[in-house]
């Protein structure tokens, strides 16, 4: 599986660099697919706009009401859009990283606040590989994998290449038995 | 099994009849749901019907009616169907609801008799196949006598599934044998004891609460008890000792309050505990308590994913310990982990691990420290807190507050403690994971049930170069994992490591 992990890394030949270039961030794990970084900016764009809307609101009602001077609200809220669309995807994406090993699939997601999940494969109940609306814009999807544990039974790998989040969803298929637990 | 695959397999249910539940469950539901509108009638009587009598009685009847009616039409829409290997149940008034439970995917089957179904003769059957979140097929109510033989059909197909020579399983419980673990009253008063707790109080509160429009209007109104109370003087007038007799009384009756509840609580839920092995189907724990409500739970020993070992400061001094088990599916009332033996020493809780091979931590194993910032750490942003609380009141309202800055100290004690008893070690086949001070639980966990493991870092943790170890195990506390905090980043990828390699050869 490891053989999968390289491919999928470097099958694009304009991918080699900037995964090396990232490598530092998510300890030389395999980065996920790049349009990954476009998704997440789209969504950023989205969530800046109604950011503003409400900054807009807000602005409107505390001119009105109490004669604030202008921009008080505005000027903070499009400098955090500003820095919400044009640094955060790249800094985002870069920090997360996937390991098909052999045996166990490990995720690693965040900054601040990070985690380390290790996934055994003979540990997984079921496999779901799901695709939003954006995501099928970028032929992107999200890999599910369900254990039985309490505790993060739910371990969702986003970002990855439809066709590459299928061949893993195969080879942990492969390894699922009946009544671990 | 050989004499299932002889039958034709998919649509073998003409042979399997349709089932009603016991007619008595009509009466039993209807009495649930008439009780709880028994408030709504005397609301009703108290505020509509100004009291009369006639309407409220003619009111009663309508709602008796009606609840009985439409309890019955479910009762008769409601079927089930025991195949050779699955169970089907069939409900729903307007929406048929057709469900297939095969006997394979059934973790456990419980028995429970409440109160009334006692007096009745009826046991509620459940059974959980552990998918998360809820009841998976319940029946309320069979008669006992069905109950009772739907589990051990339920057992026995397991049973010949592990006898694969194809010899007849015997249903029969050896209740001659001695239990593994029975509880006697005396002991369920010392549990009590140590089960302490301000429930009843809160009960009290709950009950005054709903009940407030029996109340006079004003009864929550502290100017009329400040009026009905005699004048400040009568107290100022009375003697210190009398005073302070007056508070000591008043401490002694919340401890007096908090020591009763503990018991009552203790005794409804516990009483005629008793703990056995079953060894028809598959081996496990079949665990019968409780004083109203009765419950008979089976439990296959290999579903047990870990024990935990529980007790309290004061308890551990006279050798008490409360032993669960984490299993797949919940405890009933709530609990995440099954109660095993509530009030046990370590000679008898020792036999009963032994039954699912979990090993109590040697008296020479070393257990590993975690790092002291888990106490300075939470002790330094307490204080900070404390002291930006103590400084806003005190300035703002009244000097007094400034005290407040005291209470980190005892806050910051207590951390320390917990610090000290927050320990791990590895063996062979077990993680040991201690923590807690004043609620102490050593978690015994076998190596090769782990699911998942998480190294994670807070924004607080990257400075001190930190990390916590969430452990995914099947079962348990959604809400507190099992965790072991506050390690060195390094010393926990270690431990992810050796978590992980070691059970990918099991």
């Amino acid at each position: 599986m490891t053989e999968h992990a390289s491919s999928s890394s470097s099958s694009d030949p304009l991918e080699a660099p900037e995964a090396a270039a990232i490598s530092s961030y998510n300890q030389g794990l395999t980065p996920l697919h790049p349009p990954q970084k476009s998704l997440i900016r789209i969504r950023m764009i989205i969530r800046s706009l109604v950011l503003l809307a409400l900054a807009l609101v807000a602005e409107i009602a505390l001119w009105v009401q109490l004669g604030a001077s202008p921009g008080l609200v505005l000027i903070p809220a499009s400098l955090l859009a500003f820095l919400q669309i044009l640094v955060l995807p790249h800094r985002i994406y870069r920090r997360w990283g996937y390991d098909m090993g052999d045996e166990q699939l490990r995720v690693l997601r965040g900054f601040l606040w990070r985690t380390d999940t290790i996934v055994p494969f003979n540990r997984i109940q079921h496999i779901d590989v799901a695709q939003g609306p954006l995501q099928r814009l970028f032929g992107l999807s999200t890999l599910i994998v369900h254990t039985a544990g309490t505790h993060n039974s739910i371990v969702t790998l986003p970002g990855l290449a439809t066709v590459d989040a299928e061949a893993m969803r195969e080879t942990i298929k492969s390894h699922i038995r009946q009544d671990m637990i | 099994m050989t004499e299932v695959s002889a039958s034709p397999a998919p649509d073998n249910s003409a042979p399997f009849q349709h089932l009603h539940l016991h007619p008595l469950s009509i009466i039993l539901k209807s009495a649930g749901t008439l009780g709880q509108n028994l408030v709504a009638i005397l609301v009703l009587h108290f505020s509509m019907f100004d009291q009369n009598f006639l309407y409220t009685g003619l009111a009663t009847a309508v709602l008796i009616a009606l609840v009985v009616g439409v309890t019955a039409l479910i009762w008769s829409r409601f079927t089930y169907q025991v195949t050779a290997r699955e169970i089907r149940i069939r409900s729903g008034l307007l929406n048929r609801n057709n469900r297939s439970i095969p006997f394979d995917r059934i973790q456990d089957v419980s028995l429970e008799q409440k109160l009334i179904s006692r007096l009745l003769g009826l046991a509620t059957v459940a059974l959980e196949t552990g998918s998360g979140g809820g009841e998976d097929g319940q029946l309320d109510a069979l008669s006992r006598i069905d109950a009772e033989s739907l589990r051990d059909t339920i057992r026995d197909y397991k049973a010949g599934l592990e006898a694969s020579d194809g010899e007849a399983p015997t249903s029969a419980v050896a209740d001659d044998r001695p239990p593994l673990f029975a509880i006697d009253n005396r002991r369920l008063l010392i549990a009590g004891l140590f089960n302490f707790s301000f429930v009843l109080l809160a009960v009290l509160g709950a009950i005054a609460q709903n009940l407030d429009f029996l109340l006079p209007d004003d009864f929550f109104d502290p100017r009329r008890w400040l009026d009905a109370l005699p004048e400040a003087e009568t107290i100022d007038r009375l003697g210190s000792w009398v005073r302070f007799g007056g508070a000591l009384a008043a401490i002694l009756s919340l401890v007096a309050v908090g020591l009763i509840s503990g018991i009552v609580r203790t005794f409804v839920r516990d009483y005629g505990f008793r703990l056995d092995r079953v060894d028809s189907g598959q081996p496990g724990f079949r665990r019968r308590r409780g004083l109203f409500t009765l419950t008979d739970m089976v439990m296959p020993i290999h579903r047990v994913q870990a024990a935990v070992l529980q007790t309290g400061p004061v308890r551990e001094r006279y050798g008490w310990y409360h032993l669960k088990f984490i299993s797949l599916a919940g405890d009933s009332g709530g609990e995440t982990d099954h109660s095993v033996a509530p009030c046990a020493t370590l000679p008898e809780i020792d036999p009963i691990l032994n039954q699912c091979a979990i090993r109590r931590p040697a008296p020479d194993l070393d257990f590993q420290p975690v790092s002291p910032a888990f106490w300075w750490r939470d002790a330094i942003l307490i204080s900070l807190l404390l002291a930006a609380i103590a400084l806003g009141t005190g300035f703002l309202v009244h000097r007094g507050f400034y005290a407040l800055i005291l209470l980190a100290l005892p806050i910051a004690r207590i951390q320390f403690l917990n610090w000290r008893h927050h320990q791990y070690a590895l063996t062979e086949s077990q993680l040991f994971v201690r923590s807690g001070w004043w609620r102490r639980r050593c978690t015994m966990l076998l190596r090769r049930k782990i699911q998942t493991v998480d190294v994670s870092q807070s924004p607080l943790d990257h400075p001190l170069n930190l990390a916590t170890v969430t452990i995914g195990i099947a079962g348990g506390s959604a809400v507190r994992p099992l965790m072991i905090r506050d390690i060195d980043f390094n010393r926990a990828t270690t431990l992810r490591d050796a978590l992980i390699g070691r059970q990918n050869h099991p």
